[in-house]
Protein backbone atom coordinates (compact mmCIF):
# COMPACT_ATOMS: atom_id res chain seq x y z
CA UNK A 1 0.00 0.00 0.00
CA UNK A 2 3.08 2.14 0.56
CA UNK A 3 4.31 2.50 -2.69
CA UNK A 4 0.13 3.15 -3.99
CA UNK A 5 0.03 6.41 -1.76
CA UNK A 6 3.17 7.33 -3.48
CA UNK A 7 1.85 7.11 -6.76
CA UNK A 8 -1.38 8.71 -5.66
CA UNK A 9 1.17 11.68 -3.78
CA UNK A 10 2.46 11.79 -7.67
CA UNK A 11 -0.66 12.54 -8.81
CA UNK A 12 -0.88 9.41 -10.61
CA UNK A 13 -4.36 7.38 -9.90
CA UNK A 14 -3.92 3.93 -8.76
CA UNK A 15 -5.37 0.63 -7.71
CA UNK A 16 -4.31 -2.22 -5.90
CA UNK A 17 -4.86 -5.87 -6.15
CA UNK A 18 -5.20 -7.13 -2.47
CA UNK A 19 -6.35 -10.62 -1.43
CA UNK A 20 -9.71 -10.41 0.19
CA UNK A 21 -8.78 -11.14 3.56
CA UNK A 22 -6.38 -8.04 3.87
CA UNK A 23 -8.72 -5.55 3.00
CA UNK A 24 -8.30 -4.56 6.83
CA UNK A 25 -4.73 -4.97 6.61
CA UNK A 26 -4.22 -2.50 3.44
CA UNK A 27 -6.31 0.08 4.92
CA UNK A 28 -4.61 0.18 8.38
CA UNK A 29 -1.26 0.53 6.53
CA UNK A 30 -2.89 3.48 3.78
CA UNK A 31 -4.15 5.31 7.22
CA UNK A 32 -0.72 4.80 8.63
CA UNK A 33 0.38 7.00 5.75
CA UNK A 34 -2.18 9.47 5.68
CA UNK A 35 -4.20 8.18 2.96
CA UNK A 36 -7.15 6.05 4.53
CA UNK A 37 -9.51 6.45 1.05
CA UNK A 38 -7.09 4.67 -1.37
CA UNK A 39 -8.83 2.12 -3.72
CA UNK A 40 -8.07 -1.56 -3.28
CA UNK A 41 -10.08 -4.57 -5.36
CA UNK A 42 -10.44 -7.70 -3.20
CA UNK A 43 -9.48 -10.57 -4.98
CA UNK A 44 -9.51 -14.44 -4.31
CA UNK A 45 -5.68 -15.68 -4.03
CA UNK A 46 -4.42 -16.40 -1.52
CA UNK A 47 -0.81 -15.29 -0.82
CA UNK A 48 2.05 -16.90 -1.89
CA UNK A 49 -0.01 -18.50 -4.50
CA UNK A 50 2.07 -20.09 -7.47
CA UNK A 51 -1.37 -21.83 -9.56
CA UNK A 52 -1.97 -19.57 -12.35
CA UNK A 53 -5.88 -21.04 -13.30
CA UNK A 54 -6.67 -19.67 -9.69
CA UNK A 55 -4.97 -16.45 -10.72
CA UNK A 56 -6.46 -16.06 -14.07
CA UNK A 57 -9.94 -16.95 -12.32
CA UNK A 58 -9.84 -14.63 -9.59
CA UNK A 59 -8.46 -12.06 -12.37
CA UNK A 60 -10.97 -12.09 -14.68
CA UNK A 61 -13.70 -12.01 -12.10
CA UNK A 62 -12.67 -8.81 -10.36
CA UNK A 63 -11.52 -6.91 -13.38
CA UNK A 64 -14.97 -4.66 -14.11
CA UNK A 65 -14.32 -3.30 -10.50
CA UNK A 66 -10.58 -2.60 -11.71
CA UNK A 67 -11.42 -0.59 -13.90
CA UNK A 68 -13.64 1.00 -12.18
CA UNK A 69 -11.37 2.02 -9.34
CA UNK A 70 -9.21 3.78 -11.69
CA UNK A 71 -12.48 5.36 -13.39
CA UNK A 72 -15.46 6.24 -11.20
CA UNK A 73 -15.23 9.40 -10.18
CA UNK A 74 -13.97 10.55 -6.39
CA UNK A 75 -16.55 11.12 -3.45
CA UNK A 76 -16.42 13.98 -0.86
CA UNK A 77 -14.58 11.58 1.26
CA UNK A 78 -11.79 10.80 -1.25
CA UNK A 79 -11.08 13.84 -2.12
CA UNK A 80 -10.82 14.82 1.76
CA UNK A 81 -10.92 12.14 3.85
CA UNK A 82 -11.87 12.14 7.30
CA UNK A 83 -9.99 10.40 10.47
CA UNK A 84 -10.28 6.94 10.81
CA UNK A 85 -8.87 6.49 14.73
CA UNK A 86 -11.14 7.55 17.17
CA UNK A 87 -9.09 10.77 19.33
CA UNK A 88 -6.39 9.23 21.51
CA UNK A 89 -8.14 7.84 25.15
CA UNK A 90 -7.29 9.45 28.07
CA UNK A 91 -4.11 9.22 30.35
CA UNK A 92 -6.29 7.63 33.18
CA UNK A 93 -8.62 5.40 30.93
CA UNK A 94 -10.36 3.17 33.01
CA UNK A 95 -11.29 2.35 37.07
CA UNK A 96 -12.50 -0.97 38.32
CA UNK A 97 -11.78 -4.32 40.34
CA UNK A 98 -9.12 -7.16 39.01
CA UNK A 99 -11.52 -8.41 36.52
CA UNK A 100 -13.15 -5.36 34.99
CA UNK A 101 -9.66 -4.21 34.59
CA UNK A 102 -8.88 -6.91 32.77
CA UNK A 103 -11.95 -7.41 30.95
CA UNK A 104 -12.19 -3.50 30.10
CA UNK A 105 -8.32 -4.22 28.22
CA UNK A 106 -8.73 -7.38 26.60
CA UNK A 107 -12.10 -6.16 25.34
CA UNK A 108 -10.19 -3.23 23.30
CA UNK A 109 -7.49 -5.52 22.29
CA UNK A 110 -4.68 -3.87 24.53
CA UNK A 111 -3.63 -7.69 25.46
CA UNK A 112 -2.04 -10.82 24.50
CA UNK A 113 -5.05 -12.78 25.60
CA UNK A 114 -3.16 -13.74 29.37
CA UNK A 115 -4.44 -11.81 32.06
CA UNK A 116 -2.48 -8.32 32.75
CA UNK A 117 -1.03 -6.53 35.85
CA UNK A 118 -3.35 -2.80 36.39
CA UNK A 119 -1.29 -0.14 35.06
CA UNK A 120 -1.94 1.95 38.03
CA UNK A 121 -0.21 5.17 38.59
CA UNK A 122 1.77 3.71 41.75
CA UNK A 123 2.75 0.71 39.58
CA UNK A 124 4.31 2.87 36.66
CA UNK A 125 6.21 4.57 38.90
CA UNK A 126 7.86 2.18 40.39
CA UNK A 127 8.45 0.79 37.21
CA UNK A 128 10.09 4.08 36.10
CA UNK A 129 12.45 3.66 39.10
CA UNK A 130 14.26 1.23 36.02
CA UNK A 131 15.39 4.04 34.10
CA UNK A 132 17.00 7.82 34.55
CA UNK A 133 14.73 9.10 31.37
CA UNK A 134 12.10 11.03 32.01
CA UNK A 135 8.17 9.65 31.99
CA UNK A 136 7.69 11.94 28.57
CA UNK A 137 10.64 10.71 26.60
CA UNK A 138 10.10 9.75 23.68
CA UNK A 139 12.30 6.26 22.48
CA UNK A 140 10.94 5.84 19.34
CA UNK A 141 7.82 5.97 16.91
CA UNK A 142 7.03 2.46 15.65
CA UNK A 143 5.80 2.35 12.49
CA UNK A 144 3.52 1.44 10.86
CA UNK A 145 0.83 3.53 13.32
CA UNK A 146 3.62 5.59 14.46
CA UNK A 147 2.76 4.89 18.02
CA UNK A 148 5.32 7.22 20.53
CA UNK A 149 7.16 4.55 22.52
CA UNK A 150 7.51 7.16 25.21
CA UNK A 151 9.27 5.81 28.71
CA UNK A 152 6.29 6.03 30.35
CA UNK A 153 4.45 3.86 27.87
CA UNK A 154 6.79 1.00 27.97
CA UNK A 155 6.35 1.37 31.73
CA UNK A 156 2.69 0.97 31.17
CA UNK A 157 2.76 -1.90 29.11
CA UNK A 158 5.47 -3.28 31.22
CA UNK A 159 3.27 -3.38 34.49
CA UNK A 160 0.95 -5.05 32.45
CA UNK A 161 3.34 -7.87 31.31
CA UNK A 162 4.95 -8.43 34.98
CA UNK A 163 7.98 -7.42 34.18
CA UNK A 164 10.00 -5.95 36.98
CA UNK A 165 11.55 -2.46 36.99
CA UNK A 166 15.01 -3.66 36.54
CA UNK A 167 13.80 -4.95 32.97
CA UNK A 168 12.99 -1.24 31.80
CA UNK A 169 16.51 -0.77 30.47
CA UNK A 170 15.99 -3.85 28.39
CA UNK A 171 12.79 -3.08 27.45
CA UNK A 172 13.87 0.95 26.06
CA UNK A 173 16.82 -1.18 24.41
CA UNK A 174 14.66 -3.19 22.87
CA UNK A 175 12.07 -0.61 21.59
CA UNK A 176 14.65 0.81 19.88
CA UNK A 177 15.81 -2.46 18.18
CA UNK A 178 12.23 -2.04 17.15
CA UNK A 179 12.02 0.77 15.21
CA UNK A 180 15.93 -0.04 13.74
CA UNK A 181 14.15 -0.65 10.33
CA UNK A 182 10.89 -0.43 8.51
CA UNK A 183 11.31 -3.99 7.72
CA UNK A 184 10.86 -4.50 12.02
CA UNK A 185 7.10 -3.71 11.58
CA UNK A 186 7.06 -5.29 8.50
CA UNK A 187 7.93 -8.47 10.64
CA UNK A 188 5.29 -7.95 12.84
CA UNK A 189 2.63 -7.86 10.29
CA UNK A 190 3.67 -10.54 7.63
CA UNK A 191 2.03 -13.89 7.12
CA UNK A 192 5.02 -15.79 7.77
CA UNK A 193 4.65 -15.29 11.63
CA UNK A 194 7.94 -14.12 12.26
CA UNK A 195 8.23 -13.79 15.60
CA UNK A 196 10.98 -11.74 17.93
CA UNK A 197 13.64 -13.24 19.22
CA UNK A 198 15.45 -11.79 22.18
CA UNK A 199 18.99 -12.28 22.77
CA UNK A 200 20.96 -10.50 25.80
CA UNK A 201 24.22 -10.20 26.51
CA UNK A 202 26.48 -9.03 28.88
CA UNK A 203 26.32 -8.16 32.91
CA UNK A 204 22.65 -6.95 32.56
CA UNK A 205 21.62 -10.69 32.14
CA UNK A 206 22.57 -11.89 35.66
CA UNK A 207 21.72 -8.74 37.13
CA UNK A 208 18.03 -8.78 36.02
CA UNK A 209 17.86 -12.61 35.94
CA UNK A 210 17.72 -13.46 31.91
CA UNK A 211 17.89 -17.25 32.40
CA UNK A 212 20.93 -18.60 29.85
CA UNK A 213 21.00 -22.37 31.05
CA UNK A 214 18.59 -25.00 31.57
CA UNK A 215 15.04 -24.42 29.51
CA UNK A 216 16.17 -20.41 28.94
CA UNK A 217 13.46 -20.44 26.80
CA UNK A 218 10.96 -22.21 28.96
CA UNK A 219 8.36 -20.52 31.12
CA UNK A 220 9.13 -20.51 34.42
CA UNK A 221 11.55 -17.34 35.10
CA UNK A 222 9.86 -13.65 35.58
CA UNK A 223 12.68 -11.45 33.55
CA UNK A 224 12.51 -13.87 30.29
CA UNK A 225 8.87 -14.03 30.44
CA UNK A 226 7.88 -10.50 30.69
CA UNK A 227 10.45 -9.48 28.77
CA UNK A 228 9.30 -10.56 25.52
CA UNK A 229 5.60 -10.01 26.58
CA UNK A 230 6.67 -6.17 27.60
CA UNK A 231 7.81 -6.10 23.86
CA UNK A 232 5.17 -7.93 22.62
CA UNK A 233 2.52 -5.52 24.29
CA UNK A 234 4.25 -2.39 22.67
CA UNK A 235 3.83 -4.27 19.56
CA UNK A 236 0.22 -4.18 19.70
CA UNK A 237 -0.05 -0.78 21.90
CA UNK A 238 2.54 1.33 20.15
CA UNK A 239 3.18 -0.23 16.73
CA UNK A 240 -0.28 -0.81 16.71
CA UNK A 241 -0.15 -4.70 15.04
CA UNK A 242 -3.45 -6.51 15.67
CA UNK A 243 -4.02 -10.31 15.33
CA UNK A 244 -5.75 -10.16 11.89
CA UNK A 245 -5.95 -6.49 11.21
CA UNK A 246 -2.19 -6.05 10.33
CA UNK A 247 -0.44 -9.08 11.93
CA UNK A 248 -1.47 -11.37 9.10
CA UNK A 249 0.43 -13.97 9.75
CA UNK A 250 -1.07 -17.23 8.95
CA UNK A 251 0.06 -19.84 11.36
CA UNK A 252 0.96 -17.43 14.29
CA UNK A 253 4.09 -18.59 16.34
CA UNK A 254 3.95 -18.84 20.21
CA UNK A 255 7.15 -17.04 20.52
CA UNK A 256 4.72 -14.17 20.26
CA UNK A 257 3.77 -14.45 23.74
CA UNK A 258 7.90 -14.23 24.51
CA UNK A 259 11.19 -15.65 23.20
CA UNK A 260 13.62 -14.51 25.45
CA UNK A 261 17.66 -15.96 26.21
CA UNK A 262 20.32 -14.89 27.83
CA UNK A 263 23.88 -15.96 26.30
CA UNK A 264 25.55 -18.93 29.12
CA UNK A 265 28.65 -16.61 28.45
CA UNK A 266 30.43 -18.02 31.20
CA UNK A 267 30.39 -21.68 30.07
CA UNK A 268 30.98 -21.01 26.91
CA UNK A 269 34.42 -21.65 24.66
CA UNK A 270 34.16 -18.27 22.32
CA UNK A 271 33.33 -14.41 23.09
CA UNK A 272 29.86 -13.82 23.06
CA UNK A 273 27.69 -13.08 20.00
CA UNK A 274 27.52 -8.93 21.43
CA UNK A 275 31.83 -9.05 20.91
CA UNK A 276 31.24 -10.74 17.38
CA UNK A 277 28.90 -7.00 16.58
CA UNK A 278 31.56 -5.07 17.63
CA UNK A 279 30.48 -4.11 21.76
CA UNK A 280 33.00 -4.60 24.49
CA UNK A 281 32.57 -7.61 26.60
CA UNK A 282 31.63 -5.90 29.37
CA UNK A 283 28.48 -3.76 27.81
CA UNK A 284 25.17 -5.21 28.21
CA UNK A 285 22.96 -5.77 24.56
CA UNK A 286 20.15 -7.17 23.35
CA UNK A 287 19.85 -8.57 19.81
CA UNK A 288 16.34 -8.88 17.92
CA UNK A 289 15.85 -11.51 15.43
CA UNK A 290 12.59 -12.25 13.52
CA UNK A 291 12.52 -16.31 13.48
CA UNK A 292 9.63 -17.95 11.58
CA UNK A 293 10.85 -21.70 13.09
CA UNK A 294 12.59 -22.83 16.31
CA UNK A 295 14.06 -26.68 15.13
CA UNK A 296 15.97 -28.72 17.53
CA UNK A 297 18.34 -32.11 17.02
CA UNK A 298 20.40 -34.61 18.43
CA UNK A 299 23.16 -34.69 16.68
CA UNK A 300 24.38 -37.96 14.90
CA UNK A 301 27.60 -37.55 17.18
CA UNK A 302 28.95 -35.01 20.31
CA UNK A 303 32.24 -34.60 18.87
CA UNK A 304 33.27 -31.78 16.37
CA UNK A 305 32.26 -34.07 13.58
CA UNK A 306 28.69 -35.44 14.34
CA UNK A 307 28.09 -31.80 15.52
CA UNK A 308 28.90 -29.89 11.68
CA UNK A 309 27.09 -32.66 10.06
CA UNK A 310 24.07 -32.52 11.89
CA UNK A 311 24.02 -29.16 10.74
CA UNK A 312 24.97 -28.89 7.33
CA UNK A 313 23.06 -32.08 6.68
CA UNK A 314 19.46 -30.57 8.41
CA UNK A 315 19.33 -27.13 7.05
CA UNK A 316 16.57 -27.26 4.84
CA UNK A 317 16.33 -26.06 1.09
CA UNK A 318 12.87 -24.19 1.50
CA UNK A 319 14.32 -21.76 4.35
CA UNK A 320 14.26 -18.42 3.71
CA UNK A 321 15.87 -15.45 6.11
CA UNK A 322 18.63 -15.34 8.38
CA UNK A 323 19.75 -18.06 10.47
CA UNK A 324 21.58 -19.01 14.00
CA UNK A 325 22.84 -22.56 15.01
CA UNK A 326 21.57 -22.41 18.80
CA UNK A 327 24.66 -24.96 20.66
CA UNK A 328 24.84 -25.29 24.52
CA UNK A 329 27.66 -24.92 25.82
CA UNK A 330 28.17 -28.72 25.67
CA UNK A 331 28.34 -28.34 21.96
CA UNK A 332 30.35 -25.79 21.99
CA UNK A 333 33.15 -26.95 23.85
CA UNK A 334 33.44 -30.06 21.53
CA UNK A 335 33.79 -28.26 19.09
CA UNK A 336 36.23 -25.76 20.66
CA UNK A 337 38.29 -28.77 21.89
CA UNK A 338 38.48 -29.80 18.55
CA UNK A 339 40.05 -26.87 17.56
CA UNK A 340 36.83 -24.77 15.95
CA UNK A 341 36.54 -21.36 16.63
CA UNK A 342 32.93 -19.76 16.42
CA UNK A 343 34.13 -17.84 13.06
CA UNK A 344 35.57 -21.48 11.82
CA UNK A 345 32.46 -23.29 12.03
CA UNK A 346 29.90 -20.22 10.50
CA UNK A 347 32.35 -20.52 7.18
CA UNK A 348 32.05 -23.96 7.77
CA UNK A 349 28.25 -24.05 7.52
CA UNK A 350 28.56 -21.44 4.91
CA UNK A 351 30.61 -23.34 2.75
CA UNK A 352 29.42 -26.82 3.36
CA UNK A 353 25.37 -26.81 3.60
CA UNK A 354 24.67 -27.65 0.05
CA UNK A 355 21.87 -29.34 -1.80
CA UNK A 356 22.58 -32.51 -3.61
CA UNK A 357 22.71 -32.12 -7.56
CA UNK A 358 19.51 -34.71 -7.70
CA UNK A 359 17.72 -32.98 -4.95
CA UNK A 360 15.11 -31.15 -6.77
CA UNK A 361 14.67 -33.18 -9.95
CA UNK A 362 13.64 -36.66 -7.12
CA UNK A 363 10.91 -34.35 -6.07
CA UNK A 364 9.72 -33.71 -9.47
CA UNK A 365 10.46 -30.07 -9.95
CA UNK A 366 11.79 -28.04 -12.94
CA UNK A 367 13.43 -25.21 -11.33
CA UNK A 368 15.99 -23.64 -13.08
CA UNK A 369 16.35 -20.14 -10.75
CA UNK A 370 15.60 -19.57 -6.86
CA UNK A 371 11.81 -20.71 -5.94
CA UNK A 372 11.47 -17.31 -4.49
CA UNK A 373 12.70 -14.25 -3.10
CA UNK A 374 13.99 -16.19 -0.06
CA UNK A 375 14.57 -19.55 -0.98
CA UNK A 376 17.89 -18.72 -3.07
CA UNK A 377 18.02 -22.03 -3.67
CA UNK A 378 17.95 -23.48 -7.17
CA UNK A 379 19.60 -25.54 -9.95
CA UNK A 380 20.33 -21.96 -11.66
CA UNK A 381 22.09 -21.18 -8.51
CA UNK A 382 24.60 -23.99 -7.62
CA UNK A 383 24.27 -26.13 -4.50
CA UNK A 384 25.00 -23.54 -1.54
CA UNK A 385 22.02 -22.30 0.67
CA UNK A 386 24.21 -19.69 2.40
CA UNK A 387 25.24 -17.03 -0.08
CA UNK A 388 26.97 -13.81 2.09
CA UNK A 389 25.61 -10.55 0.24
CA UNK A 390 25.41 -7.17 1.30
CA UNK A 391 22.18 -7.42 2.68
CA UNK A 392 23.33 -9.85 5.23
CA UNK A 393 27.04 -10.50 4.85
CA UNK A 394 27.12 -13.15 7.80
CA UNK A 395 24.23 -14.98 7.04
CA UNK A 396 24.69 -17.97 9.70
CA UNK A 397 25.36 -16.96 13.30
CA UNK A 398 25.91 -19.32 16.42
CA UNK A 399 24.10 -18.60 19.82
CA UNK A 400 25.41 -20.59 23.12
CA UNK A 401 22.86 -21.16 25.62
CA UNK A 402 21.23 -23.75 27.75
CA UNK A 403 21.78 -26.36 29.85
CA UNK A 404 24.75 -28.89 29.89
CA UNK A 405 23.56 -31.57 26.86
CA UNK A 406 23.31 -32.92 23.32
CA UNK A 407 20.38 -31.02 22.23
CA UNK A 408 20.98 -28.12 19.86
CA UNK A 409 18.78 -26.03 17.21
CA UNK A 410 18.78 -23.64 14.48
CA UNK A 411 16.41 -20.68 14.27
CA UNK A 412 15.82 -19.03 11.32
CA UNK A 413 13.82 -16.28 8.87
CA UNK A 414 14.01 -12.44 8.72
CA UNK A 415 16.12 -9.64 8.23
CA UNK A 416 19.38 -10.41 9.81
CA UNK A 417 19.92 -9.79 13.98
CA UNK A 418 19.73 -5.88 15.20
CA UNK A 419 21.59 -5.11 18.48
CA UNK A 420 21.45 -2.08 20.97
CA UNK A 421 23.75 -1.56 23.97
CA UNK A 422 21.27 -1.24 27.05
CA UNK A 423 22.04 1.80 29.15
CA UNK A 424 22.16 1.27 32.90
CA UNK A 425 20.51 3.97 35.08
CA UNK A 426 22.92 5.60 37.69
CA UNK A 427 21.00 3.54 41.15
CA UNK A 428 21.65 0.44 39.12
CA UNK A 429 23.61 -1.35 42.03
CA UNK A 430 20.58 -0.53 44.73
CA UNK A 431 17.84 -1.18 42.03
CA UNK A 432 19.40 -4.93 41.35
CA UNK A 433 19.49 -5.37 45.10
CA UNK A 434 16.12 -4.19 45.72
CA UNK A 435 14.54 -7.20 43.52
CA UNK A 436 17.47 -10.12 43.64
CA UNK A 437 15.36 -11.79 45.84
CA UNK A 438 12.39 -12.17 43.56
CA UNK A 439 13.50 -15.60 42.19
CA UNK A 440 11.52 -18.66 42.20
CA UNK A 441 12.42 -21.30 45.20
CA UNK A 442 11.11 -24.85 44.74
CA UNK A 443 10.31 -27.06 47.19
CA UNK A 444 11.60 -30.30 46.78
CA UNK A 445 9.31 -33.66 46.56
CA UNK B 1 -17.20 0.04 39.05
CA UNK B 2 -16.90 -2.19 41.82
CA UNK B 3 -14.37 -3.90 44.28
CA UNK B 4 -12.83 -7.29 44.10
CA UNK B 5 -13.06 -9.41 47.17
CA UNK B 6 -9.92 -7.88 48.63
CA UNK B 7 -11.69 -4.19 48.32
CA UNK B 8 -9.28 -3.14 45.72
CA UNK B 9 -10.14 -1.18 42.94
CA UNK B 10 -7.70 0.09 40.32
CA UNK B 11 -7.49 3.26 38.43
CA UNK B 12 -5.17 2.86 35.30
CA UNK B 13 -3.09 4.14 32.60
CA UNK B 14 -4.21 3.96 28.93
CA UNK B 15 -1.26 1.23 27.65
CA UNK B 16 -2.17 2.71 23.59
CA UNK B 17 0.40 4.87 22.99
CA UNK B 18 -0.57 8.18 21.56
CA UNK B 19 -0.05 9.24 17.57
CA UNK B 20 0.48 12.44 16.08
CA UNK B 21 -2.55 13.55 14.53
CA UNK B 22 -2.03 13.13 10.54
CA UNK B 23 -1.92 15.29 7.33
CA UNK B 24 -4.75 13.39 5.55
CA UNK B 25 -4.71 13.28 2.21
CA UNK B 26 -7.37 12.71 -0.68
CA UNK B 27 -6.49 10.62 -3.94
CA UNK B 28 -6.27 11.51 -7.42
CA UNK B 29 -8.81 12.02 -9.62
CA UNK B 30 -9.89 9.29 -11.78
CA UNK B 31 -9.45 8.82 -15.41
CA UNK B 32 -12.65 9.27 -17.86
CA UNK B 33 -11.50 5.83 -19.67
CA UNK B 34 -8.67 3.99 -20.09
CA UNK B 35 -9.17 3.72 -23.52
CA UNK B 36 -5.45 5.03 -25.38
CA UNK B 37 -3.95 5.52 -22.24
CA UNK B 38 -0.92 4.18 -20.96
CA UNK B 39 -1.37 1.53 -17.64
CA UNK B 40 1.57 0.72 -15.46
CA UNK B 41 1.66 -2.35 -13.91
CA UNK B 42 3.52 -2.10 -10.70
CA UNK B 43 4.81 -5.60 -9.17
CA UNK B 44 6.08 -6.30 -5.52
CA UNK B 45 8.29 -9.37 -4.50
CA UNK B 46 5.76 -11.81 -4.04
CA UNK B 47 5.34 -14.36 -6.32
CA UNK B 48 1.84 -13.96 -7.08
CA UNK B 49 2.40 -10.50 -7.96
CA UNK B 50 4.01 -11.09 -11.51
CA UNK B 51 1.02 -13.36 -12.30
CA UNK B 52 -1.50 -11.56 -11.49
CA UNK B 53 -0.23 -8.66 -13.73
CA UNK B 54 -0.01 -11.20 -16.68
CA UNK B 55 -3.72 -11.35 -16.47
CA UNK B 56 -4.20 -7.98 -15.81
CA UNK B 57 -2.24 -6.85 -19.04
CA UNK B 58 -3.68 -9.45 -21.24
CA UNK B 59 -7.05 -8.11 -20.14
CA UNK B 60 -6.51 -5.14 -20.34
CA UNK B 61 -5.42 -5.30 -23.87
CA UNK B 62 -8.51 -7.38 -25.07
CA UNK B 63 -11.07 -4.89 -23.60
CA UNK B 64 -8.68 -1.54 -24.48
CA UNK B 65 -6.85 -2.63 -27.78
CA UNK B 66 -5.60 0.86 -28.01
CA UNK B 67 -4.39 0.76 -24.25
CA UNK B 68 -0.27 0.92 -23.77
CA UNK B 69 1.03 -0.89 -20.74
CA UNK B 70 4.61 -0.20 -18.83
CA UNK B 71 5.78 -2.39 -15.63
CA UNK B 72 7.93 -1.78 -13.14
CA UNK B 73 9.15 -4.87 -10.60
CA UNK B 74 9.94 -3.97 -7.55
CA UNK B 75 13.09 -5.83 -5.60
CA UNK B 76 10.97 -5.80 -2.05
CA UNK B 77 7.81 -5.62 -0.35
CA UNK B 78 8.08 -1.76 -1.62
CA UNK B 79 9.74 0.35 -3.74
CA UNK B 80 9.18 3.67 -2.11
CA UNK B 81 9.94 2.33 1.97
CA UNK B 82 12.46 -0.16 1.47
CA UNK B 83 14.38 0.70 -2.25
CA UNK B 84 15.42 4.44 -1.85
CA UNK B 85 18.26 3.68 -4.39
CA UNK B 86 15.49 3.48 -7.03
CA UNK B 87 13.59 6.58 -5.74
CA UNK B 88 14.42 8.46 -9.03
CA UNK B 89 14.00 5.33 -11.27
CA UNK B 90 10.43 5.03 -9.87
CA UNK B 91 9.64 8.50 -10.15
CA UNK B 92 10.12 8.77 -13.68
CA UNK B 93 8.16 5.77 -14.52
CA UNK B 94 5.13 7.09 -12.76
CA UNK B 95 5.64 10.00 -14.93
CA UNK B 96 5.19 8.14 -18.07
CA UNK B 97 2.35 6.46 -16.94
CA UNK B 98 -1.96 7.76 -16.69
CA UNK B 99 -2.69 4.92 -13.77
CA UNK B 100 -1.02 2.16 -12.49
CA UNK B 101 -2.69 -1.21 -11.22
CA UNK B 102 -0.55 -2.88 -8.28
CA UNK B 103 -0.13 -6.29 -7.24
CA UNK B 104 1.37 -6.82 -3.97
CA UNK B 105 0.81 -11.01 -3.84
CA UNK B 106 -1.00 -10.72 -0.52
Amino acid sequence: MYDAIFIEEHDTPTVTFAFEYFLNDSMSAASSRGMPVVRVVPEAIVSECTVVETIDNAITAVFDDMVAALTKPLTADEKAPKPREPENPPRVVFKGNLEEVNRFFYQRGWTDGLPVIPPTEEAVAEMLAGTDLPADHLVEKLEPRLGKATVERIAINAVMAGCLPTCMPLLIAGVQALAASPVCGMMAASTGSFSPFWLVNGPVAKDVGVRSTYGATNPGDIANASIGRALGLITKNGRGVRKQIEDMGVLGNPGKYTWVAAENEENSPWEPFHVDCGFKKEDSAITLMFPQSFQQMMPFGTDDKGILATIVGSIVPARMGSFAVLLTPTNAGSLANGGWSKKAVKDYIVENTIVPDDYFSRLGLKADKPFDRGNVTGPGRGPKIFYPNPRDPDPARVFVFGGFGSWMGFIQGGPPPITRKVELPANWAQLIKKYKNVVPTYARY
Amino acid sequence: MSADKAGASYEVLSPWAEADPKQLNGISPRLADLAGKKIGLLCNNKRAAPLILDVTERLLKERYPTCQTSRFNSRSFSVSSLEPDRKGEFEDWIKGVDAVVAAVGD
